[in-house]
């Protein structure tokens, strides 16, 4: 039987959880063509709840399938649960969820990171298995490097946001998580592509599978304030690379440090928009305490059910765009973004890849994470947020473990260039051996 | 005294503004989806033809025309609106600073918009405690918001400027519904501090409600009691503002743009785009063109947009003048029965018209044909085609040279003459016709 | 960011906070923000976009569809006689 901690990572529905065992005892057990797969919670899907992590959501049942899960049915997939997360996406550990804390498969007293936390644990556990999973601000490169799984975040609008429950839309993006190459190579195409029902999936060129890095960039910026495992597993892994053959150069991204307040200004703007539709009427938790006033009436639903952290990013996300602050926070953070991208795209005229470690440190414990103040988490994200904000492909590979626990790295490629980044991960996986926990019958 | 107004209607689309759902539900929440009612995971896209319609109207409104724009959300929580946000356009409407012709009198218009429509409330219960009871099928209907400048100086041009805009729109873009669906938030002050009555429904409650205002305003001024600025609303059963409920505090609706729609391009397409001409500004060219009364070309014109096409082929033919005393006249008056053979019976007209004024055929002869047109009896039109009648009063005359002679004297000689034309032509001329003819005939040999 | 301010957003937001976490966030939001004002060091540009991609002149034409049910929204919404019903509007 799988080990406690990662049932509290996946909240498979009761019916489907028997299924679910069964397929990880035995993967060959599903026909050949067919395949199973998670999603994250924030997806909705017809037969399962839709929470995000969210008490905001409990009991809801969306009436559609969001755009990748249907995609995927379609071709034989075969969802067997819903990966749990920090509240709608509010998260770098999944600590923040309404519904259990996961735990990393590694060593159950660490996180999993998140927010797609659910979604790494269930790729690292296991075998053969899709997970989707959802990044805002590095919600796939962050699990994914504390889980010790590949976490592939495609080009903001590459894939269809229908039926994602919004985080902030300017920045989500539906990825996956998973151990090998190979389901990149099988599953990217599949979920990608323009939809009638995603006005921003509309604009993409077609997806091209080829590519190559044959010259990555490492910004200095991105080599401070890293803890010494970190440093050290990355910087063999880069040696590693020149001796495959990928050229390295150093380069200077001084915008990057404005990366974490413009993101989390334009996410918490959106998401305190996104947030406001949560009131107790129509769909999720039900206030039927209908002689109040209207505003008790939200009020008391909203100040119930929304998480500390929720709240925390309302409270942020409503400041920042209101009158007489809307300037120096919102629009400014909308100008930086464009700022950010114009740097990446001048560091891409000369190579095919930014590298980075993934995380500053390693899955932290859950003791270590109770110290931590609200900052110091966003500061966290200081490796992942940039090319999240910048709407860039990026992925998480394994490239390294301290006492066992994973490290991981992350390659950022120019937008709609997702091809060069599976292309690396072929070809890392071939020189770097990945490890993963041992699931005890 | 200045009145400013916001003036929201909607836009005859098929689907709504963000989604395939009808605009036409019948029965409550019947005409929704997950768009419309914001469930999550749910997302806007924007319908063609209601941004080309913004469009069109922003710039028929002589707007300065943004090249680029966007959508907004404005945040704010109340029943109707699924959301709690509004999707609208904020800092880049479709048009800015353009204005509006009421007769002479200039109204600036200072921005034009489109947005969605929230739901729709039945408030069920006891006066002061009703709870809402919501219809969705509103929700997400487009919208065109024209937000006026304060030019106007009484409820009664409020009314004609009202008035006159939707006339204009229902021929542009064809809006429907129109005095009664309109919904106006109307700005006034008669002093100096303004007040703002929110969301009036129809044409002649607006001008009812401002008249209210403005008198409740004067009366105040009058009595040396200060004006505040508030927002009130307008009681239609009472026919007063009261003021508006009290709010908790100031909303603030903390805008930011809408991540989910993009961007357009509207400069290129409001270039492209012809407006067609008007009724307002049909009428106004009619009576420059022609030389008749502007309150004359008004009604052609918005009595029937054919029958203005009637005046103006009309006019071509027989000039301005004789073209709006008939046009106004026997094609009015029948016009109702006209109208649907109106092409077909042009030609017939024309002729008939043109006979009168050429003197071949008397005025109520002229009248009574173009009566008798619907039912399709004489069909054969006089005119130019009386050939055969000119040629046997011709005969006739030659024949009978003593009744030349005697009409000299007495005009009632020719009345033998008549008498046998119409015994001759079985009826196919009216005896008006007839005696016209002969008489220009005997005049002629005298 | 003080304890007013933040009750203040918190109104506008629908948030009812306790005394306690009001100061509490007053003092995270505090931390956070004097944190993000190296924003206002970063080099003012004028042109912006809504989203990281250029997404232009994407419309749909005008016809109506249903890929929904609106009995099953109706059920989700657990209307009354056809009707959502809300709270008092007062």
């Amino acid at each position: 039987m799988i080990p406690f901690p990662t049932v509290d990572g996946l909240q498979a529905l009761d019916e489907r959880h028997a299924v679910f065992c069964e397929r990880i005892e035995d993967p060959l057990a599903l026909e050949h063509g067919k395949f199973h797969f998670s999603a994250k919670d924030n997806l909705c899907a017809r037969g399962f709840q839709a929470r995000a992590g969210s008490r905001i959501l409990k009991g809801y049942r969306p009436p559609f399938d969001a755009t990748p899960i249907r995609k995927l049915r379609e071709i034989g997939g075969l969802l067997i649960g819903k990966t749990n997360m920090d509240e709608f996406g509010f998260g770098t550990f999944s600590t923040n969820s309404g519904f259990g804390i996961p735990r990393n498969p590694f060593d159950t007293e660490r996180c999993c990171g998140g927010s797609s936390g659910g979604a790494a644990a269930a790729a690292s556990l296991i075998p053969e298995h899709l997970s989707l999973g959802v990044s805002t601000g590095g919600s796939i490169s962050c699990p994914a490097s504390f889980c010790g799984v590949i976490g592939l975040t495609p080009t903001y609008g590459r894939v269809s946001r229908w039926g994602l429950i919004d985080y902030g839309n300017s920045l989500d993006k539906v990825g996956l998580l998973t151990r090998t190459a190979r389901d990149l190579e099988r599953y990217l195409p599949v979920i990608s592509g323009p939809d009638a029902k995603d006005p921003t999936s509309q604009s993409q060129p077609v997806l091209d599978m080829r590519g190559e890095v044959a010259t990555v960039a490492v910004p200095a910026e991105a080599l401070v304030g890293l803890s010494p495992e970190v440093a050290s597993s990355f910087a063999e892994a880069v040696k590693e690379l020149g001796r495959n053959g990928v050229k390295v150069r150093e380069v200077r991204m001084p915008s990057l440090r404005y990366a974490i307040p413009a993101y989390y200004i334009l996410a918490t703007s959106e998401a305190s928009t996104n947030l406001a539709r949560y009131c107790g009427m129509r769909f999720g938790v039900m206030n039927h305490e209908f002689d109040q006033g209207f505003n008790d009436f939200f009020s008391e639903t909203r100040s119930e059910d929304f998480g500390p952290e929720a709240k925390r990013r309302i409270l942020l996300g409503t400041f920042s765009r209101m009158v007489g602050f809307r300037n120096r926070y919102y629009v400014k953070a909308l100008q930086v973004r464009q700022l950010i991208i114009r740097e990446y795209r001048k560091v891409f005229e000369s190579c095919d890849a930014v590298l980075t470690p993934t995380m500053p440190f390693i899955a932290p414990r859950f003791d270590e994470i109770a110290r931590m103040r609200p900052l110091e988490m966003y500061q966290a994200d200081f490796l992942t947020v940039p090319p999240n904000l910048a709407g860039m492909p990026h992925i998480s590979l394994p490239c390294g473990y301290s006492r066992g626990i994973p490290i991981g790295m992350q390659a950022v490629a120019p937008q709609w260039a997702e091809g060069s980044l599976v292309s690396l991960a072929r070809s890392w996986e071939e020189s770097f051996h990945y490890r993963f926990p041992e699931v005890t019958a | 005294m200045k009145i400013g107004l916001e003036i929201h209607v909607q836009l005859p689309t098929r689907s709504k503004l963000f989604c395939g759902c009808s605009t036409s539900g019948d029965a409550p929440n019947s005409s929704v989806c997950p768009v419309c009612l914001g469930f999550p995971g749910a997302r806007p896209f924007l319908n063609r033809q209601a941004l080309e319609m913004g469009v069109l109207i922003a710039k028929f409104l002589n707007c300065k025309m943004s090249d680029r724009v966007w959508f907004a959300r404005k945040t704010y929580f109340y029943p109707d609106l699924p959301k709690n946000f509004q999707i609208t356009q904020y800092d880049s409407p479709l048009g800015v600073d353009g204005h509006f012709m009421v007769g002479e009198k200039r109204v600036g218009i200072w921005r034009v918009h489109i947005e969605e429509d929230p739901g729709r409330i039945r408030r069920v219960g006891r006066s002061g405690e009703e709870v809402a009871m919501v219809d969705y099928d509103r929700s997400g209907i487009p919208l065109v918001e024209i937000v006026t400048a304060p030019d106007m100086t009484s409820p009664a041009e409020a009314r004609d400027f009202l008035t006159d805009l939707i006339i204009e729109l229902r021929r542009l873009i064809g809006v429907t519904g129109e005095e009664q669906t309109m919904r106006v938030d109307a700005n006034v002050s008669v002093g100096e501090e303004r007040v703002e009555i929110k969301n009036i429904t129809g044409l002649k409650n607006v001008e009812r409600g401002l008249r209210s205002e403005v008198t409740r305003q004067t009366k105040m001024l009058a009595a040396k009691k200060r004006i505040v600025r508030e927002t009130r609303h307008f009681d239609e059963e009472r026919g007063v503002t009261m003021p508006g409920r009290e709010k908790e505090f100031e909303e603030d609706y903390g805008y930011i743009g809408e991540p989910d729609l993009g961007t357009y391009r509207i400069g290129p397409l409001a270039a492209s785009m012809a407006i067609p001409e008007t009724p307002l500004v049909r009428a106004a060219r009619l009576s420059k063109e022609w030389g008749i009364a502007a309150p004359a070309a008004r009604q052609i014109v918005l009595t029937d947009w054919a029958l203005a096409d009637m005046f103006e082929a009309l006019a071509a033919k027989v000039g301005g003048e004789a073209a709006m005393s008939w046009t106004m006249g026997p094609l009015s008056s029948s016009w109702k029965d006209l109208r649907e053979k109106a092409s077909e019976l042009r030609e017939d007209i024309i002729g008939i018209v043109t006979a009168v004024t050429s003197g071949k055929m008397t005025d109520s002869e002229g009248r009574m044909r173009i009566s008798a047109l619907p039912s399709g009896k004489e069909a054969a039109a006089p005119g130019e085609d009386a050939g055969d009648l000119d040629a046997l009063i011709v005969k006739l005359v030659d024949e009978h040279p003593e009744v030349v002679r005697d009409y000299k004297g007495n005009e009632r000689a020719a009345n033998f003459l008549i008498g046998q034309v119409m015994k001759a032509m079985k009826g196919k001329y009216s005896s008006k016709v007839v005696a016209e003819r002969m008489k220009m005939e005997l005049e002629k040999r005298l | 960011m003080d304890r007013e301010t933040v009750s203040k957003v918190a109104k506008v937001a629908r948030l009812r906070l306790t005394d306690e976490e009001t100061e509490q966030y007053a003092a995270d939001l505090e931390d956070i923000l004097s944190a993000f004002s190296v924003l206002d060091e970063a080099p003012a540009i004028e042109e912006y976009d809504l989203g990281p991609i250029k997404v232009e002149d994407v419309l749909r034409e005008d016809v109506v569809y249903r890929d929904s049910d609106p009995a099953e929204l109706r059920e989700i919404m657990g209307t009354k006689d056809d009707w959502v019903r809300g709270p008092r509007l007062s």
